[in-house]
């Protein structure tokens, strides 16, 4: 009889125990993914924008059950934890630690950019929690003894000119100006440009940067004119890009080539801005929406997409949408294929399914140090097309879909 | 008598500080909370000595912050300073900028505001500029990221705190502090009474910005990847005084109380009601603004209750 009480007594610390073990190992209620944006200040639109492409994809897959999570061999319904950031970098590294100490989210995604972005790399670092990076493209977060990042939409931004380089030495176009905004963003474009033209052969007549707040390019115009250039390439920000535009037109100063960044991504708010007559022969990086991907392996097509995103915010998506999007579906992919649910894990499955997976951004590929390498820009010239522009990808030959019309007349 | 009781009261005020955020981070983990709460209150002690004492307010103070931060990276990067030291040199960085702008002491009122809030953005616009990109970096940031300690530079951030507290106390109960109080009630008449105007205001120009050139340099440690933006942001010098002026001039506890009570309020809205933040942060302002200009510790003065 003592023996017997003895086996239930065991029998029930067994069970209990291993309930708690058990217990350890269940599934969350929530996927919790944590995120800031910045509802004001230099970086609210384009950072709100990528919080509604997040959004979208949270709503999207909670509709269909939650996001299949192989460590658990089920469907979770995702949770987003988002603070305002107000593009301060000292309340986003506040509001970070609180995602990750207070809040436990378990997927950290970072706000837009290099600038609200860099306080998150120490502290994901520190805390052990791989940081999902939208579009902090800064090289200086990428490096070997850090695993805990991966950069999810663009390219680091000193990969971006590699086309376009190419564009300018088979086209053997001489004589190039570059101006560019003096931020990471801009200068490392300019000095990859710079770089290839030079080992190339090519003459670089002007080189110069601008404060990132310029709003005038007036005299910078009418001294690159002096040099008499055959292409102008401008790397800017959006608000460099249209005050370029704007100045260039009132000028009436003419270039066989001139090159700006964001019509190719934010088109309808450089098109609003400066205008279509001051877009017309200009070249630029096409991305999504632009650039059509609708044979994709991971998510919706950009057809499909932009039907489904207007159904839940009635309005158009662009780039920074799609890029808040794409986040999501390497989170989705993330989970799907860990099979474990840890950090390491996560890191683990990205390298996985990197360079495989093509989304509507593109081709996923991350390197060693987690920077996108896969995403490739191609060229693209607007030429007029009764009172619009029409989009020709001019170069890698690859993707061409027109010749470019160069000289510009 | 008053005076032994206030540095009494003062010094059991700056150990009780020391211990509670020694403790803290036991009880709320979010230690970025615990050191920003830190970093502005020692700011707001630093901008009380030149403002509460002298009367000067110095809208570009954050110019000596982001002069630390940056005297402190460039030590650490280009003479391998160990990070306690590089943060020693960000405060004598400071300190020297400091040295190099006395002569806005000679304005005064809004004049001296805005020529310091300019001298500020002057440091910036060095800072980031391109062509000084094999010193400062211009401004493409800086990365610390191999001597990052985020527990280190907690407590040194703490010691700093602290030593901008004692040095208050030093300038509140002393004949110095007087001094200072007599050139910010009338400049002329401090002067004929025998008190070396230039040479009083200038140290307490000298250690305001020495404790500022401090925080910016620990700020730099904590941080570990800054740009120029990030540490010459004006937000910061308005924050800082917003928080003086709530809590009150010329006393240990006001820019205590100042910063304790808005920061804790900005980050709890932040987090509880993002969505609002703007309008409940604005709103709260305006009603301390209406009902209690003086800041907090008016409150208690009316009362007859002499707070150190």
């Amino acid at each position: 009889m003592r023996k017997f009480s003895a086996l239930i007594v065991f029998l029930f610390l067994f069970v209990v125990g291993f309930s708690g073990i058990a217990m350890s190992k269940e599934a969350p209620k929530y996927i919790k993914v944590g995120t800031l944006y910045a509802s004001s200040g230099p970086f609210a639109k384009p950072s709100t924008a990528e919080f509604k492409g997040l959004n979208f994809w949270v709503h999207y897959v909670n509709s269909k059950g939650g996001v299949y999570v192989k460590a658990f061999h089920k469907r979770i319904p995702v949770k987003l934890v988002a603070y305002d950031d107000q593009s301060s970098t000292a309340t986003a590294t506040t509001l970070y630690n609180q995602l990750i100490t207070q809040d436990h989210v378990n997927i950290l995604v970072a706000d837009f950019g290099s600038v609200l972005t860099s306080v998150a790399v120490p502290l994901a670092k520190v805390h052990k929690i791989l940081l999902f990076d939208v579009t902090g493209t800064g090289s200086k977060f990428f490096t070997p003894d850090n695993p805990y990042i991966v950069l999810c939409s663009l390219p680091t931004s000193g990969r971006w000119p590699y086309t376009l380089a190419d564009f300018i030495i088979s086209e053997k176009i001489n004589r190039i100006a570059i101006v560019y905004s003096s931020n990471d963003f801009d200068q490392s474009q300019a000095v990859t440009l710079h770089n290839k033209l030079k080992k190339a052969g090519v003459d670089i007549v002007y080189y110069h940067a601008v404060p990132s707040n310029t709003s005038n390019y007036s005299i910078i115009l009418h001294n690159i004119k002096a040099k008499n250039p055959n292409a102008v390439i401008e790397f800017g920000y959006p608000n460099n890009d249209i005050a370029f535009l704007q100045n260039l037109e009132s000028s009436g100063l003419k270039f066989n080539m001139v090159f700006t960044v964001f019509p190719g991504q934010l088109f309808k708010l450089l098109k609003a801005n400066v205008g279509v007559k001051a877009l017309s022969y200009g070249y630029t990086y096409p991305t999504p929406p632009l650039l059509r991907y609708n044979k994709v392996n991971l998510g919706m097509g950009i057809d499909k997409f932009e039907k489904e995103f207007e159904k839940y915010s009635g309005k158009t998506p662009n780039f920074l949408n799609i890029a808040g999007y794409n986040v999501g579906l390497i989170i989705q992919k993330t989970l799907e294929t860990s099979k474990k649910f840890n950090q390491l894990a996560f890191r683990k499955a990205i390298a996985g399914f990197s360079g495989k997976a093509f989304t509507l951004d593109g081709l996923f590929k991350v390197n060693k140090e987690g920077a996108q390498i896969g995403e490739m820009l191609p060229v693209a010239q607007f030429v007029p097309r009764g009172q619009g522009l029409k989009m020709n990808i001019v170069y890698p030959p690859s993707m061409k879909t027109a010749k470019a019309v160069y000289p510009a007349p | 008598m008053y005076r032994k009781k206030g540095i009494i009261y003062g010094l059991g005020i700056t150990l009780l500080v020391i211990v509670l955020f020694i403790f803290l981070p036991n009880i709320y983990n979010n230690t970025s909370f615990l050191f920003n709460l830190m970093l502005y209150m020692a700011l707001a002690e630093g901008l009380n000595i030149i403002y509460g004492f002298t009367g000067y307010l110095p809208f570009g103070y954050v110019g000596f912050f982001g002069a630390g931060a940056y005297s402190a990276a460039l030590a650490i990067l280009f003479l391998h300073f160990p990070p306690l030291i590089a943060v020693l040199v960000g405060g004598i960085g400071a300190f020297l900028i400091g040295i190099i702008f006395i002569p806005l002491l000679k304005l005064s009122g809004a004049y001296f505001a805005i020529a310091n809030l300019a001298a500020s953005q002057a440091l910036y616009y060095i800072v980031a500029n391109p062509n000084l990109e094999k010193i400062t970096q211009g401004p493409y940031g800086i990365s610390l990221a191999n001597i990052y300690n985020p527990q280190v530079s907690y407590y040194v951030m703490l010691s700093i705190l602290a030593f901008s507290m004692v040095t208050v106390i030093f300038i509140r109960f002393s004949d110095y502090g007087l001094a200072l109080l007599s050139i910010k009630e009338d400049r002329v008449s401090a002067s004929l009474a025998g008190i070396n105007v230039p040479r009083e205001r200038s140290i307490a120009w000298g250690l305001s910005s020495f404790i500022a050139g401090l925080s910016g340099g620990v700020y730099a440690w904590y941080v570990a990847v800054f740009y120029p933006t990030t540490v010459f942001s004006l937000e910061i010098s308005v924050f800082v005084i917003v928080f003086v002026l709530f809590g009150g001039i010329g006393t240990l506890v006001g820019p205590l109380i100042g910063s304790l009570v808005l920061y804790s309020f900005y980050n709890f809205i932040g987090i509880s009601t993002p969505q609002y933040f703007q309008l409940s942060y604005g709103l709260l302002i305006i009603i301390f603004a209406l009902f209690i200009p003086n800041g907090i510790l008016s409150i208690f003065e009316k009362r007859g209750i002499h707070v150190p």
